[in-house]
């Protein structure tokens, strides 16, 4: 009998993530297109709407820049820490502390014209998000306790932090009493890098954590000890032998990136501080990071496609008037099948035909 | 007295929705599974749960419906991280993702409808109790079977065999596989069962405790049930315990405002994980205690071949 | 030859190009609730106009960072007019009205205005203080009971209203207040009624709570319920004392029609009992004659512009004056009041 069988893949061809990213977005061609015609959309038009309606203009295309900046530095940040089985899974909550910090700079120094503003908000921003990730790493190393329960749940207290900023010492003292800070002015705010967009500079520092990603990966010895200590949590078990070095550096490196990611998003497009500082940046670029492959250039594209569905799915409902639901059907969906392809990055199915010994 | 008794019977009732879903995931992460997916689970089984009991009429169909479809979406979640071998994090999340869209799709006809929701189940002449009845005994059926549920729970993870398998597979899915047992079915049954119990939550929000439906009504009560099984240090009294207190806390906070005290209301909403913060610090330094409790396995990708 | 000199003389952009709306709702559209009184406003746009105007909606729009996506979108896609239901959508709102400057928006509760973007408040303390006397009228335990969202100065002002209209009527009542800081979690706000109703509260203020949540929990517990936003008399057939309802059919229609003339200006606009913006319905048969024969008295006055609710002497709850005899509140004042009149007993939060 002729049947399946996995086998562990030798080596890994160059060309294996760009197979499995085009499987999977076969597979998700295939399944929207029956979401579509369930909602009495034409297939073709719903999933060109989606996926290359925003690459038609130049607002689209700025539009997916827009959306990709945090999802790159947040996934980059974070698949340093995953190499190293490190499991931050707490970004959304240390975003939420750099877009915090950066804003009480803004908030503090409004109306400066100096050119230092904003990469002090930069700096603290990134700082505020190693904070957060740190008390992870603190009590990980220190009291053993695990690191995904424990960036899981600072992120619940952040966001209450958060809502009590913006609806106390941080609150526009002119805005009504509605729970959001005041709009920053030039100085704290990312020039736009097209015009008649809301692309900003701060891709530029997605694009920077990338190439050091790269390199941190591909010379850096730091980077052998991760994967290393990393290693060991699988014989070791719960407890984790992750070097408390390791865990140190993963946790910073991805706290700071997230941290950076927030920065961006209250001195980008919201241009204040408010509640809904992040429509879940932090948890998705846990899924990119992880449909990236753990690699920065496959990361790079993981983010694109992520920012590309997203601003696809709000194009989508104007121009082929599908329900909201559909867009996050259509997130889950692209997930599932990445998650499901990327098995084929460490194996292979092959047919065998006679029965195993 | 009446703030008394509204305290205690809105504390079960407020805990019910997270003591199924707690327990379903408690299940799952004792046989090494961490499902982040609850909140949409949760989600569906809200939506599903009011739709079906809104055109059936039959409150068992809602919750029967809910539970079918939290479980498929759990299914997923054990076909990922089982078959495929994806990580339980990124899968978790992935069904979370799918299962929000999916609530939303399946409620959208439904948005800002009501129900009549459960009727109270009086327990005879306790019910009639003074104080007490009102307090405990006049409750709905859902309830009690929350409690039954977590005697349930810890009879059979503490004292059966399949609750011992259950934790072998969790303490070393190696060691557990060696042993002759299957460990990716009984992992599959376990998240089923979560699933199951996640949508039942779901479904107890929106047609016994809030009867409405509401996109987004869930409101992050799914992320809650994941930091109880950590704040029970996965302990099956202790989860439903930690429920308890969920649950008075959040309607203590509602009580103190009506008295006319201001209560720093954003601290009050962060205190349980503060606290959950706090015991995890704690007993993972011991670590015989955590060797005990806490399912080693937790999160890790299964590697058998 | 006729016809060409017709068409000549037509102006550009009327007869051949009807005017196109976006509507952007911060919630799902259902029966009832806030955004479903902005899409009536939207169909009444449509039944009005008939071919002139083409509608076009986006539901569920999150406040944040994706919001202006959408709007830009409608831009995109020709629209001429937008309607931007809430009021975190502001910032976006008004950079795109300074790029487009050829188009106009409308806005629900804000206070940035530009030439082509206006905004639209209700005076909702007007019919606050009619269902204020109502509840004063009914309540037994003269505990009353408000589940409010957020401490803005709209749902201060309409506290202030409700209280005292109650205070009119009956003296003596307790008004507590629930603030759930939070815009919607239907779990929490019928929480909130219990907790009030468990403190005597015999008439619940439910304000602002965009489902039935509260309705149905106070029509199962056979207590009296005053809604906001909608009608939900069909939630709570028994005990809705009363419902507070705003209607934007005829703002909307004004300033679409006033966008069709290119004669739109950017201005605040204030809709009340008076131009029909504010009006209570389904009035509990339960309230006494003469409260009713008050209540219709005060509405009266208020729809002839003689009387103002909020006018003096007006203490706070710290008993401080805050409007002397016989002065009535501004307007502008009223955008930005932070003060809970005396006899409110919960204070604000923070």
């Amino acid at each position: 009998m002729p049947r399946l069988v996995l086998e562990p893949r030798e080596t890994t061809s160059i060309l294996a993530p760009v197979q499995v990213a085009g499987l999977a977005l076969a597979l998700t061609l295939v399944a929207g297109g029956v979401l579509f015609a369930i909602y009495g959309v034409a297939p073709h038009k719903g999933l060109h709407a989606v996926f290359v309606e925003p690459l038609l203009s130049t607002y689209g295309i700025g539009e997916v820049l827009l959306k990709m900046a945090p999802l790159l530095l947040v996934a980059q940040g974070l698949a340093i820490g995953f190499r190293a089985q490190v499991w931050n899974i707490g970004a959304e909550g240390q975003l939420i502390l750099g877009a915090i910090a950066a804003s009480a700079l803004a908030i503090q120094f409004d109306g400066t014209v100096s050119p230092l503003l904003l990469p002090a908000m930069i700096l603290a921003g990134m700082l505020a998000g190693m904070a957060w990730a740190g008390i992870a790493a603190f009590l990980r190393t220190q009291f053993n306790a695990n690191e995904i329960l424990v960036t899981f749940m600072l992120t619940s207290v952040a966001l209450q932090l958060l809502y009590y900023l913006v609806t106390g010492p941080l609150k526009d003292p002119m805005g009504f009493n509605f729970p959001q800070s005041i709009s920053f002015g030039q100085s704290a705010s990312f020039p736009l890098i097209i015009e008649g967009t809301r692309a900003n500079a701060s891709l530029f520092i997605g694009l920077a954590v990338t190439a050091l990603a790269w390199v941190f990966v591909r010379y850096s010895f730091a980077s052998y000890r991760l994967s290393v200590g990393g290693l060991a949590p699988d014989a070791a078990g719960y407890a984790g032998f992750a070097s408390k070095r390791a865990i140190w550096i993963a946790l910073f490196v991805s706290g700071g990136a997230a941290g950076l990611a927030g920065v961006g998003e209250v001195a980008g497009p919201l241009g204040q501080l408010q509640r809904n500082v992040s429509p879940g940046y932090g948890y998705a670029g846990i899924i990119v990071a992880v449909l990236g492959g753990l690699h920065p250039v496959g990361i790079l594209f993981a983010a694109a496609i992520m920012a590309l569905v997203y601003v696809g799915g709000d194009f989508a409902l104007l121009s082929v008037g599908v329900p909201d639901a559909v867009t996050g059907i259509l997130q889950g969906i692209l997930l599932i099948c990445y998650l499901a392809c990327s098995l084929l990055l460490t194996m292979r199915v092959r047919w065998v035909r006679d029965a195993p010994a | 007295m009446d703030v008394l008794i509204f305290m205690v019977s809105g504390t079960l009732a407020a805990a019910t929705a997270l003591i199924f879903a707690a327990m379903g995931e408690l299940v799952a992460e004792k046989s090494g599974m961490l499902n982040l997916g609850i909140e949409g689970m949760m989600a569906t089984g809200a939506a599903m749960g009011f739709v079906a009991a809104s055109v059936s009429g039959s409150y068992t169909l809602g919750f029967v419906a809910a539970a079918g479809l939290g479980m498929c979406l759990s299914l997923i979640f054990a076909v990922l991280t089982l078959v495929f071998r994806a990580n339980q994090t990124a899968s978790g999340l992935a069904i979370g993702i799918l299962g929000l869209g999916l609530s939303s799709a399946i409620g959208k006809k439904f948005e800002s409808m009501t129900l009549p929701g459960l009727p109270d189940l009086p327990l005879g002449v306790l019910a009639d109790l003074p104080v007490i009845g009102p307090m405990i005994f006049q409750l709905d059926a859902m309830v009690y079977l929350s409690i039954l549920l977590v005697v349930a729970t810890w009879y059979v993870l503490n004292r059966t065999k399949l609750g011992l398998t259950i934790r072998a597979v969790g303490e070393s899915p190696e060691t557990a596989h060696a042993l002759g047992l299957k460990v990716r079915w009984i992992r599959a049954g376990c998240v089923a069962f979560g699933g199951a119990m996640a949508g039942i939550g779901g479904a107890y929000m929106s047609t016994a405790y809030t009867p409405l439906w509401a996109e987004g009504m869930i409101a992050g009560r799914g992320w809650i049930v994941v930091a109880l099984t950590v704040f029970g240090t996965w302990m099956v009294p202790r989860v439903a315990l930690g429920a308890y207190l969920f649950g008075s806390i959040s309607l203590l906070e509602l009580s103190i405002q009506a008295f006319g005290v201001n209560v720093p209301s954003q601290l009050m909403s962060a205190l349980p994980y503060l606290v959950t913060i706090f015991m995890l610090a704690l007993i993972s330094r011991n670590t015989l205690f955590i060797r005990l409790n806490s399912p080693s396995s937790l999160g890790a990708t299964l590697k058998l071949q | 030859m006729a016809a060409s000199v017709l068409g000549l003389t037509a102006l550009p952009g009327w007869a051949e190009d009807p005017l196109k709306i976006g509507f952007v709702f911060p919630s799902p559209i259902a029966d009832v609730g806030w955004s479903a009184e902005l899409n009536a406003g939207r169909v009444a746009i449509e039944e009005h106009f008939g071919d002139k105007v083409e509608t076009i909606f986006v539901e569920n729009v999150p406040e944040g960072p994706d919001a202006a996506r959408i709007m830009n979108q409608m831009a995109a896609q020709g629209a001429d007019m937008i309607m931007l239901g809430s009021f975190g959508y502001m910032n976006d709102g008004i950079k795109l009205a300074e790029q487009r400057p050829e188009m106009t928006f409308i806005h629900a509760s804000g206070y940035k205005l530009a030439p082509n973007f206006g905004n639209f408040q209700s005076r909702n303390y007007e019919s606050s203080y009619l269902v204020g006397m109502a509840a004063g009228d009914v309540t037994e335990t003269d505990v009353v009971g408000i589940v409010a969202a957020y401490a803005i100065p709209e749902v201060i002002g309409m506290i202030n209203g409700f209280a005292l209209g109650l205070q009119e009527v009956n003296p003596d009542v307790t008004i507590k207040v629930v603030w759930l800081n939070s815009w919607f979690d239907p779990p929490k706000a019928q929480d909130s009624a219990r907790a009030l109703m468990a403190q005597q509260a015999d008439v619940i203020y439910s304000l602002y709570q965009d489902t039935p949540s509260v309705v149905t929990v106070a029509e199962e517990e056979e207590v009296w319920v005053i809604n906001t936003s909608s009608d939900m008399k069909e939630y709570a057939p028994t005990w809705l004392l009363a419902s507070q309802i705003a209607d934007w059919s005829a703002y909307f229609i004004e300033s679409a029609q006033a966008s069709i003339d290119g004669t739109f200006e950017g201005t605040a606009f204030w809709g009340g009992m008076a131009d029909g913006t504010v009006d209570v319905r389904s009035w509990a048969d339960a309230i006494s004659d003469d409260t009713m024969a008050a209540i219709t008295e005060a509405s009266d006055a208020m729809k002839a512009g003689t009387f103002h609710p909020l006018t003096g002497p007006i203490a706070d709850q710290d008993g401080v004056e805050r409007l002397a005899d016989g002065v009535t509140i501004a307007d502008p004042d009223l955008l930005g009041i932070d003060w809970l009149v005396a006899g409110v007993e919960t204070r604000l939060p923070n």
